[in-house]
């Protein structure tokens, strides 16, 4: 906090040669410990012990990690197998004294109660004075991480900022067809069949993508428009909670009513033919090709996509509020979630849990957070009138976010309390409009965080989950291709999703739910 | 292989058999021990060259059955295989009282169905197109080609497919526009799905699958097809007549074979080809045990119902062999 100067001895040079600190107040050992840890999340697979962070911890707490991660592919750029990779860890029988990883908390709060994982309550009460200074200002994520028997099994890594999607629109094929933004569904569709017949891009074929999304779910959330529900987290086609009640949006009217509507634009061609199959790829071929009209995607990443005015004339993609149902209703389901499911552990062969906790402590406290933030002082950042101000060098080299991954900051599988204002130095204007624009008014929902289940509830969720969302997404798949018609068929989808287990299912999650939550 | 001594002794075969080593056992007792170091010292290469396959059998195909038993546990991947408790049959009851797996038994069994029904005479009928060939450059480059999609992975295959099926874009559509038809949506019509996975599984397989079947071919001896051209045979009836008499047992043995795989339909293009709109004609097996066993973490379900797959291919893969022994004396054992 007060001690400017501290990080102010890295500008001196190389944090690498940095001599231990004088004042030494985050020390937590006097003589280095080293611990193994297994780290494989989702943008990286491993460890590395010479990321420059990772120096810089060492330097002032004392404590060396070692990478000790098995199940790391690293050959790819997106790293998919980290589920596997720790139920591999686990099964080799040796567990490292830390485990970080995305998607933790199930595995950790279904393997923390039979042994695996150190219980954290009493230790985070005793030598945790952050996190238990954060926890004590947010009871609601305290008891989100929790497993069913009431222990912290992880610390979670915490997104800041609240918006994640949005609605985006070529805004000058609006003004090249003489449109207004639209306000409300009815306008939006109105809009897009405008794009779909009036040949917004000139070229005199009928070959526009009025809406498309990279991932199909994103079209089923398109729901909200017609007061309907899709996904109650950043998880698809997860449970939702409404004022303490746990629910399923697919079982709502509001998403019958949105799915009729949705398969009526599909069969209008207002919906991109290929939704189901296009895949991840669809935004980059449809906007640079010129074809694509709207879509829901992230703020961040979409906006960059206005670098292609260079390439096609006028092209202005734009985030617009979500349009009004028809009872006026403006919702953005989408959200930056609070607390997400990664994080790290302590392993239970770990012979350290003092100094590993207070080591986790460490990252909450105002270094360890820009540490893990912003990376190294002199190095990645300077502080500019008390704020973390990267270097321009820094952010011109690349995705800032991925520059950060390869330094040792901004890791998924570290607990840890992220910092907006580190992407807001390198979001775009386009971006920055965008959420200026949904900060006029209060579009967003409540998530649901989640539960954790006991052995026998786990059972039941095991047992009737899997079918069901098959079941759900067979049916909806269907009745947008227009295959089957949900109007009709409504009754009997839900006596069937009755027969499948639905009822004791949401009986389950809500007792789960109350226990966790407090009812 | 079973004719050779039936009518040349007086007795039958197996009683003269057993005399014959009888009579042997007591010469050789003594110098049993020595014979047997004496082959391995002789045959030494060849068993060197057996080692790789039977250690690849004991760490890839035996000890994995040691796992097995968590078809019948509470498997915990944290206590392990030995320390998980027992459930008994739990896991069946699960398995058949789902829906859905019984549909994906049923999906499994009509797709592995056309396979056999169009995927298995289409090598042995390409073969015999080759032999008739009589160009060999011609032949050759054609081979070649038919060879290739083998050697493609069912990713690029499955990329091929969607791009050839697309509505938009795809080549398939694009000839029905011509002919003045509206696009379909191939991909997600649950009629098209199977017609699709064993076409593309036929174009894929066909042309390296007829290799054995030319090997066969290669095999006949030459002098019945001169002895049938002196007696007038036109190239029809000696194919008729020659060629498929003579690769019948190879056609048996392949098809056997054939039979022992028919609950593993080729998981990997099923789940790069299908959506939820298809699961209604595309879900098998092996992808509900994926989606429901590996994604959603339970292993010792998809244990069971890998096991159920197992004792269904081992019964097809007995009754198939018991029956081509007694109908046509060709048998894998």
């Amino acid at each position: 906090m007060r001690k400017l100067s501290l990080a102010a001895a890295l500008l001196a040079g190389s944090a690498m040669s940095t001599p231990a600190f004088a004042d030494g107040h985050l020390r937590i050992v006097d003589e280095p410990l080293e611990l193994t840890i297994q780290m494989n999340h989702a943008r990286y697979p491993i460890y590395e012990e010479d990321w420059p962070v990772e120096q810089v911890a060492r330097e002032l707490t004392g404590i060396h990690l070692l990478n000790d991660t098995v199940g790391a592919n690293m050959r790819t750029d997106e790293n998919t197998g980290r589920t596997e990779a720790l139920n591999l860890m686990l099964a080799s029988g040796s567990i490292p004294d830390i485990v970080g990883s995305s998607r933790i908390r199930d595995f950790v709060n279904q393997y923390g109660p039979e042994g695996a994982f150190a219980p954290l309550n009493d230790l985070i009460a005793e030598h945790a004075p952050n996190i238990a200074a954060y926890y004590a200002t947010r009871p609601d994520i305290e008891a989100a991480v929790k497993a069913s028997d009431g222990q912290m099994y992880y610390i979670p890594y915490l997104p800041d900022g609240k918006y994640g999607r949005a609605y985006w629109i070529r805004t000058d094929w609006l003004d090249a067809l003489d449109l207004e933004m639209p306000e409300t569904v009815d306008e939006y569709e109105a809009v897009l069949r405008a794009f779909k017949t009036q040949d917004p891009n000139g070229n005199g074929l009928d070959d526009e993508v009025p809406f498309f999304a990279r991932q199909w779910p994103e079209l089923i959330r398109l729901v909200t428009l017609w007061d309907g529900r899709a996904h109650g987290s950043d998880t698809y086609h997860d449970f939702l909670v409404e004022d303490g009640k746990i629910g399923h949006g697919y079982i709502g009217e509001g998403y019958r009513d949105g799915i009729a509507n949705l398969a009526r634009w599909y069969a209008e061609g207002l919906i991109d033919a290929e939704i189901f199959t296009r895949g991840s790829s669809a935004r980059d071929f449809l906007l640079s090709e010129n074809l694509g009209g709207s879509t829901h995607d992230w703020f961040a990443s979409t906006s960059g996509y206005n670098r292609l005015s260079s390439e096609i004339d006028g092209f202005e993609f734009k985030a617009f509020l979500p349009p009004a149902s028809p009872s006026g209703r403006r919702i953005e389901e989408h959200r930056r979630i609070l607390v997400k499911p990664d994080g790290w552990a302590i392993g239970h062969t770990n012979e350290h849990l003092v100094e590993t906790i207070k080591y986790f402590d460490f990252w909450f406290t105002e270094e360890g957070r820009r540490l893990a933030n912003f990376g190294v002082e002199g190095l990645h950042y300077d502080m500019v009138d008390g704020q973390a101000i990267f270097k321009q060098e820094f952010l011109d080299a690349g995705p800032v976010n991925r520059s950060l991954y390869q330094v040792g900051a901004q890791l998924q599988g570290r607990g840890y309390f992220q910092d907006y204002n580190y992407e807001i130095q390198w979001s775009n204007e386009y971006a920055l409009e965008g959420i200026a624009l949904y900060d006029t008014g209060d579009y967003l929902i409540p998530d649901f965080l989640g539960v954790a289940f006991t052995a026998d509830e786990q059972k039941v969720y095991d047992r009737t989950w899997g079918s069901i969302r098959d079941f759900m997404l067979e049916k909806q798949q269907s009745w947008i291709l227009g295959s089957g018609d949900v109007v009709p068929e409504w009754d009997a989808y839900l006596a069937q999703l009755d027969d499948m287990g639905m009822q004791e299912l949401l009986a389950v999650m809500q007792t789960a739910y109350d226990r966790q939550y407090g009812g | 292989m079973v004719d050779e001594n039936t009518n040349t002794a007086g007795q039958p075969p197996e009683k003269a058999a057993i005399a014959v080593h009888e009579a042997a056992r007591h010469h050789i007792d003594d110098g049993r021990l020595i014979r047997l170091f004496d082959h391995f010292k002789r045959e030494w290469q060849i068993y060197v060259m057996l080692l790789p396959t039977i250690i690849w059998f004991l760490v890839f195909l035996y000890k994995p059955m040691y796992g097995l038993q968590i078809a019948f546990k509470d498997y915990s991947i944290f206590r392990g295989v030995a320390n998980s408790p027992w459930v008994g049959i739990e896991h069946f009851h699960t398995l058949f009282a789902n829906d859905q797996f019984i549909r994906a038994v049923k999906n499994t069994v009509t797709i592995s169905f056309y396979n056999l029904l169009f995927g298995f005479p289409a090598p042995i009928i390409l073969a015999l197109m080759f032999n008739e060939i009589l160009h060999a450059t011609y032949k050759r480059t054609a081979q070649t080609i038919v060879y290739l999609p083998h050697f493609i992975s069912s990713v690029i295959i499955a990329g091929i497919v969607i791009t050839a099926f697309s509505p938009t874009a795809g080549i398939i559509n694009t000839f029905i526009g011509w002919l003045g038809f509206e696009p379909v949506y191939f991909l997600t019509q649950p009629q098209w799905f199977r017609p699709i996975f064993v076409g593309t599984g036929i174009w894929q397989e066909a042309g390296f699958g007829s290799i054995v079947f030319l090997a066969a071919i290669a095999g006949v001896n030459p002098s019945l097809y001169e002895s049938a051209v002196v007696d007038g045979a036109n190239r029809w009836q000696m194919m008729w007549k020659i060629t498929i008499p003579s690769i019948l047992p190879t056609i048996l043995i392949m098809l056997i074979i054939r039979i022992g795989n028919v609950m593993e339909v080729s998981f990997e293009l099923v789940i790069l080809l299908y959506q939820p709109a298809t699961y209604e004609t595309a879900d098998v097996v092996n992808t509900w045990i994926y989606r429901q066993g590996l994604q959603s973490g339970q292993y010792d379900l998809a244990a069971a119902a890998g096991l159920f797959n197992a004792v269904v291919a081992f019964v097809l893969v007995m009754t198939a062999n018991t029956l081509s022994r007694r109908f046509s004396r060709t048998s894998l054992w």
